[in-house]
């Protein structure tokens, strides 16, 4: 089975319809690229699966648990708080503007979670985060406080963090936008190195670079629907469908 | 004013220097628990405790400091004298009849109870703003995290809102200082009624420059320290 599945959701910002009808499935090791134009829908649908929107109809199931479905009178049922806490642990979200706990090191930003939430004890929480933190390249970096650290350091710092719960599935929402194009590279490479260890991730990019060579499914949005999915071969080197190439042929140029 | 009568008038100051202190350190220790209790009233969902404690802040900045001591050390002995004329009776009368008027800390539980209610106010618009302040992507970070909302509030909001309240706070507790003189309306012994008393007794102004130094020093202490924990809360931006 799916690792998340996403059926039917819709979500309305008063008159606004943002999201229509949306469903696709990731699977496990999966790595998927959710392309799209400004305003399309794709931050808000990750922000969706993310319980920090609500949708308004529509099922999402996360490795096994409903977090949302439709009840027996046909209205959409959230999950009780336990199971949506559950879930919340089982997935990691990389923001746009990073997000660090600015008045905590390095360090502690990654141990924050373990020990407090997981109660990990802080020796080994610790250990961890120096792994983690020499896995993205950023060793003797404990100390530093994010204000210290330029955005493609931070950006790693705040993978690190999720990572320390570590989740069954890490979400990126345009995680390089924020970020000088030379810096992308920097993310790019973690993401590959991700990807080899089979990691499963669902990321929002307007970086054609980034759907192209770390993902193996690739969903195209626009105007809250998905348009087309499918491989990144299919989709970037010969799509039939006219919105996709008038999308792409700005990138292409 | 020779050397000595300035020296006598400086001891005599001093003398009632604890009063003054007295009063700013009461109101400081219980105006800024109760103004965070304030700022979280002011944020409460349910709307009519929300309106309820707009209407406070907007009555005690609305008006001067120096007419709630008198209403609220007047109010007391005037609802007594109003109650036994009219002989009511109930939780309420019987309460306001319980306090000893005439005592020797009625005065000063008056004044401390206008100055907490005053400066509470003004502390509650500089935590909301605080609170305000901090960017939505903090609480969504927590939340991602797993962290409840207790947890993201000590933790993460919290400390971040201390850091950025320092300078207003400061502001607050200047004016505090100088503030401690308006309760020479009542007749409270501290620095500037003496001040005046010495000014009449030697018909010069000299004592109220006196005591003014006094304010001055305070302050000067005030800002050092403010200085200094701002300085502790350098090491992030």
């Amino acid at each position: 089975m799916a690792i998340l599945q996403v059926r039917n959701i819709a979500k309305n910002f008063g008159e606004l319809k943002v999201l229509k009808d949306i469903s696709f499935d990731v699977e496990q090791g999966q790595v998927v690229a959710i392309i799209g134009p400004s305003g399309s829908g794709k931050s808000t649908l990750l922000r969706c699966i993310n319980q920090l929107e609500k949708a308004d109809s529509g099922e999402i199931t996360v490795d096994g648990t409903k977090m949302m479905y439709k009840g027996e009178n046909g209205k959409t049922v959230y999950a009780p708080k336990k199971d949506l806490r559950d879930i919340r642990l089982k997935i990691g979200l990389v923001f746009q503007n990073f997000n660090l706990f600015p008045h905590f090191n390095v360090l502690h930003n990654i141990t924050e979670a373990p020990v407090h939430v997981l109660k990990m004890s802080k020796a080994q929480a610790e250990l961890q985060a120096t792994a983690l933190l020499d896995k993205m390249g950023l060793s003797g970096k404990e100390k530093a406080y994010p204000c210290e650290l330029s955005g493609g350091q931070q950006q790693r710092v705040s993978i690190a963090r999720a990572l320390a719960l570590k989740p069954k599935i890490l979400f990126f929402d345009e995680p390089t936008s924020a970020l000088d194009p030379e810096l992308t590279g920097e993310i790019l490479k973690v993401i590959k190195e991700l990807a080899k260890e089979k990691m499963t991730m669902v990321i929002v990019t307007h970086e054609m670079a980034f759907a192209r060579d770390v993902a193996n499914h690739v969903i195209f949005m626009d105007e809250g629907v998905i348009v087309e999915e499918g491989a990144p071969e299919e989709l970037f080197g010969n799509t039939r469908n006219e919105r996709t190439k008038q999308f792409l042929s700005r990138f292409n140029q | 004013m020779d050397w000595e009568s300035i020296k006598k008038v400086t001891g005599i100051l001093f003398e009632y220097l604890p009063n003054t202190l007295k009063l700013f350190a009461v109101t400081l220790t219980f105006a800024i628990p109760v103004g965070m209790l304030v700022t979280m009233l002011k944020k409460c969902r349910f709307k009519p405790v929300s309106w309820l404690t707009n209407l406070y802040i907007l009555i005690m900045r609305g008006t001067p400091l120096m007419l709630q001591i008198i209403a609220i050390y007047y109010a007391i002995p005037m609802l007594k004298a109003n109650f036994s004329k009219q002989g009511t009776s109930g939780w309420f009368a019987s309460f306001i009849n319980g306090i000893d008027t005439r005592s020797e800390s009625y005065m000063f539980t008056a004044l401390c109870v206008a100055f907490v209610l005053n400066y509470a106010a003004y502390f509650a618009e500089i935590f909301r703003g605080g609170v305000d302040s901090i960017p939505k992507g903090q609480y969504e970070a927590a939340s991602m995290l797993g962290m409840t909302k207790t947890q993201t509030f000590v933790r993460i909001i919290l400390p971040q809102v201390t850091k950025r309240v320092i300078p207003a706070t400061s502001n607050e507790v200047i004016t505090l200082v100088k503030d401690t003189s308006l309760a020479n309306i009542i007749a409270y012994a501290e620095i500037t009624m003496k001040a005046k008393q010495q000014m009449n007794t030697y018909s010069s102004i000299l004592p109220l420059f006196i005591a003014g130094l006094f304010y001055f020093v305070l302050n000067a202490v005030v800002t050092v320290v403010f200085a200094l924990i701002e300085k502790k809360f350098n090491y992030y931006k």
